[in-house]
């Protein structure tokens, strides 16, 4: 048994902390959480000249071939520092996909730009009609020629006001089941037809609609079969589901400690109310476990193992963890709680503020708890589907 | 990093896995919940070697690590063994560090369940500390006839069973409790003080506390198991319970956190030798959440069950109990929380931050 992530993921993280250290200040951190974007492109390009965009592709594909270790390094110290990285995880991802799922057109014209920097790609799945029901996406492709033409509505395509294309999930048939008649396209944002609309969220975020009337996309830009977009979804699903939010609750608990042990006003150490310390454990157990079964995720693939409802497991586990700790420490510390980041009297950075506001998305996006817990009562309990 | 179970270890579980089917069905458990002990059971582990696994070569011990002495309380705890393995082993163990050439050493080596452990507890609420008056309820004191603990920086131990201990006193999880009169005063023999005595009891509470989380996460294991067989199998309305959601959805919440469970006893154990600065946190972790974690189980289990859970007939009602019982004779999670928070971040009581969170590096 072994819980290192072991030398070349720690030369990892000494290598990310150095470049944040270089290119990424407080002003830096202030501003991209004040944008919500999740992506800029200054800051990304930085990183795709370093090669991290494409740092874990094969290296036949001319990417880095870093292991999933180092990969969860380089994602968990951008997160846990506030770094904008939406727009790298989207493309290191799609990089992936389109090199073992697309075509050599693909290969030739999307990977290379993608791996320097030059373009980026955001997700397109739901719409205002179908979240959890991902497979009941109406978004229509209709065949025009060589071309297809797309009409419908996306939402919480977060990036899609920064990225030139969207990765996009579209009904090509109402004929079989829902999830037979869905395909995949590379969807350009900036030709005729594409209106991109921002959404606002109570925890700063910046995410988008996205209408799209009569736009005309190439044969050429589809990925896999028509029709058979169903699986490269549950491939692109089942990467989010096995990350969840450790590195934000290591992040989070680090920040409560270290606000507990300082003496308040009255001289007092919050550290020494018994309150106070059990919360605190609660809380770093939680993050401990969150790790854990982030750090078990990545084992199994990095192992070739099948995850099976285990990487629903992590990120149901650690969006409901941080959730319930964000909303127990606010009750607990008091009126002060509630002040924002560098307002007058706000308690350790704005820290418990940011959390109560950020964490409700947690257990939603990217699969819901509830479409979680069904899938490990079904794949690792045994019982019968239960939606 | 590689979380699997190695061949040695995948034989241990094979090992007792198969004597606790045969020696320790539940009927078993149930034939000895008026003593909470079972003779020819211990007979069974020490057999096995049970008794002296953790122990150094030199004491009769087979050098085996925490994470195999964790393996073993793990199974055990998923057959409700109604057994000493906990407070054996972490005595046998302490008595080897600090006092090798101890007789009560010896007889534990030769498999006699002579001694039990005063666990400390810091952080319990005023009053409600069992030391309170010298008398501490002792798990296993019925059948003990020596106790270790500490009292301020002396390290003890009383011996003279007879004389100090109760006669049985029943209690939630049918196990084996008496109440001790361990007022140190009374003649009990001093094995260490000062510092060297501090480190000592805090490590075997450490190593306790590591092995109920693994006996903990067992009996969740187990508790899970039988809610989700009761779940597949219990027709209401015409279909399985298991396929409603008001159902499947708090046992799945289970499976999740069990999962945590033990992959925090495996992270402790190991970190005994490979993240040693972060061991007795995580030892803290473990019985902390192992302890939410099977109580949690057993409740949802039970309540799976619908009415047939609180019935005496069905298993579930035992695990309920034992869950509870364990987590409690050492304080409980709450009280264990705190050290959990001591121990991240504040060990020296400086009040410098000193965060272990993070993992090995």
């Amino acid at each position: 048994m072994d819980f290192r992530l072991g030398e070349k993921a720690e030369e990892v993280k000494q290598e990310i902390r150095a470049f944040l250290a270089e290119n990424f200040s407080e002003e830096d951190r202030k501003e991209a959480a004040e944008d919500g974007g999740g992506h800029d492109w200054e800051l990304y390009r930085k990183l795709a000249a370093a090669g991290w965009v494409s740092a874990g592709w094969p290296k036949e594909y001319g990417g880095g071939g870093r292991d999933p270790y180092e990969i969860l390094t380089l994602y968990w110290e951008l997160c846990k520092a506030g770094f904008p990285w939406i727009g790298l995880l989207n493309n290191g991802f799609i990089g992936h996909t389109l090199m073992a799922m697309g075509t050599d057109y693909h290969r030739e014209h999307f990977v290379p730009k993608i791996a320097n920097g030059e373009i980026a790609f955001a997700l397109g799945y739901s719409e205002p009609g179908s979240g959890s029901d991902v497979a009941g996406a109406r978004t229509m492709a209709t065949r025009d020629g060589d071309d297809w033409l797309i009409n419908g509505e996306k939402m919480w395509t977060t990036t899609a006001h920064t990225a030139q294309y969207i990765f996009m999930l579209t009904r090509t048939s109402t004929q079989d089941r829902p999830h037979r008649g869905l395909t995949i396209f590379l969807v350009p944002t900036d030709v005729e037809g594409v209106e991109v609309t921002g959404i606002h969220t109570m925890g700063g975020e910046r995410s988008n609609g996205v209408s799209l009337t009569d736009v005309r996309v190439p044969d050429v830009n589809r990925v896999g079969e028509v029709d058979k977009g169903w699986s490269v979804v549950r491939f692109a699903l089942g990467l989010e589901q096995a990350m969840g939010y450790a590195d934000l609750q290591e992040r989070f608990i680090q920040q409560a400690g270290a606000w507990s042990l300082q003496a308040g006003p009255d001289g007092q150490r919050p550290f020494d109310d018994a309150r106070i310390k059990e919360q605190l454990g609660q809380t770093a157990i939680h993050a401990e476990v969150s790790r854990l079964l982030r750090h078990r995720s990545t084992w199994l693939t990095a192992e070739g193992k099948d995850l099976g409802g285990k990487g629903a497991m992590t990120k149901s586990f650690s969006g409901t963890s941080y959730l319930d700790d964000a909303q127990r420490w606010m009750d607990l510390v008091g009126p002060a709680g509630l002040l924002k980041e560098d307002e007058d009297g706000a308690l350790a950075g704005g820290n418990f503020d940011e959390a109560f506001r950020q964490t409700p998305v947690n257990t939603i996006y990217g699969g819901t708890v509830e479409i979680l817990r069904s899938l490990v009562a079904e794949v690792e309990l045994g019982l019968p589907k239960s939606r | 990093m590689d979380l699997s179970l190695d061949e040695s270890q995948q034989i241990l579980v094979d090992t007792f896995s198969e004597m606790l089917e045969k020696e320790c069905p539940t009927t078993h458990v149930r034939d000895h919940e008026d003593t909470g002990y079972s003779e020819s059971l211990w007979a069974q582990y020490c057999e096995l070697g049970a008794n002296a696994m953790g122990l150094p070569e030199a004491a009769g011990g087979l050098e085996m690590s925490l994470l195999d002495l964790g393996l073993v309380a793990n199974l055990s705890g998923r057959a409700l063994a109604p057994v000493p393995f906990l407070e054996v082993a972490a005595v046998g163990r302490l008595l080897a560090r600090i006092a090798p050439e101890d007789a009560l050493l010896a007889r534990l080596a030769e498999g006699e369940p002579a001694a039990s452990i005063a666990l400390p507890r810091p952080n319990a609420v005023l009053g409600t500390s069992t030391t309170e008056g010298g008398r501490t309820l002792i798990p296993f004191g019925t059948i003990a006839e020596a106790v270790v603990g500490l009292d301020g920086d002396t390290l003890f131990v009383a011996e003279n069973g007879k004389a100090r201990r109760s006669d049985r006193v029943q209690d939630i999880g049918s196990g084996a409790l008496a109440h001790w009169n361990l007022d140190a005063s009374s003649d009990a023999r001093v094995l260490a003080s000062g510092d060297e005595a501090v480190a000592a009891m805090r490590r075997a509470d450490a190593e306790w506390k590591l092995l109920a989380g693994f006996w903990l996460t067992g009996i969740a294991q187990r508790a899970l198991e039988i809610g989700a067989d009761y779940a597949r199998e219990r027709i209401q309305f015409g279909v399985p319970i298991g396929g409603f959601q008001a159902i499947a959805h708090p046992l799945a919440e289970c499976a999740i956190r069990t999962d945590g469970a033990e992959l925090l006893c495996h992270e402790a154990a190991w970190a005994d030798t490979e993240d040693p600065d972060r061991f007795e946190m995580l030892c803290s972790m473990a019985f902390a959440w192992g302890s939410q974690t099977a109580i949690r189980n057993a409740d949802i289990a039970l309540h799976t069950h619908g009415g047939y859970g609180f019935s005496n007939e069905y298993d579930i009602q035992l695990f309920y109990r034992r869950a509870r019982a364990l987590s409690s004779i050492a304080g409980g999670a709450s009280e264990e929380l705190q050290t959990v928070a001591e121990r991240c971040f504040d060990r020296d009581g400086s009040g410098e931050a000193t965060s272990l969170l993070g993992g090995a590096q």
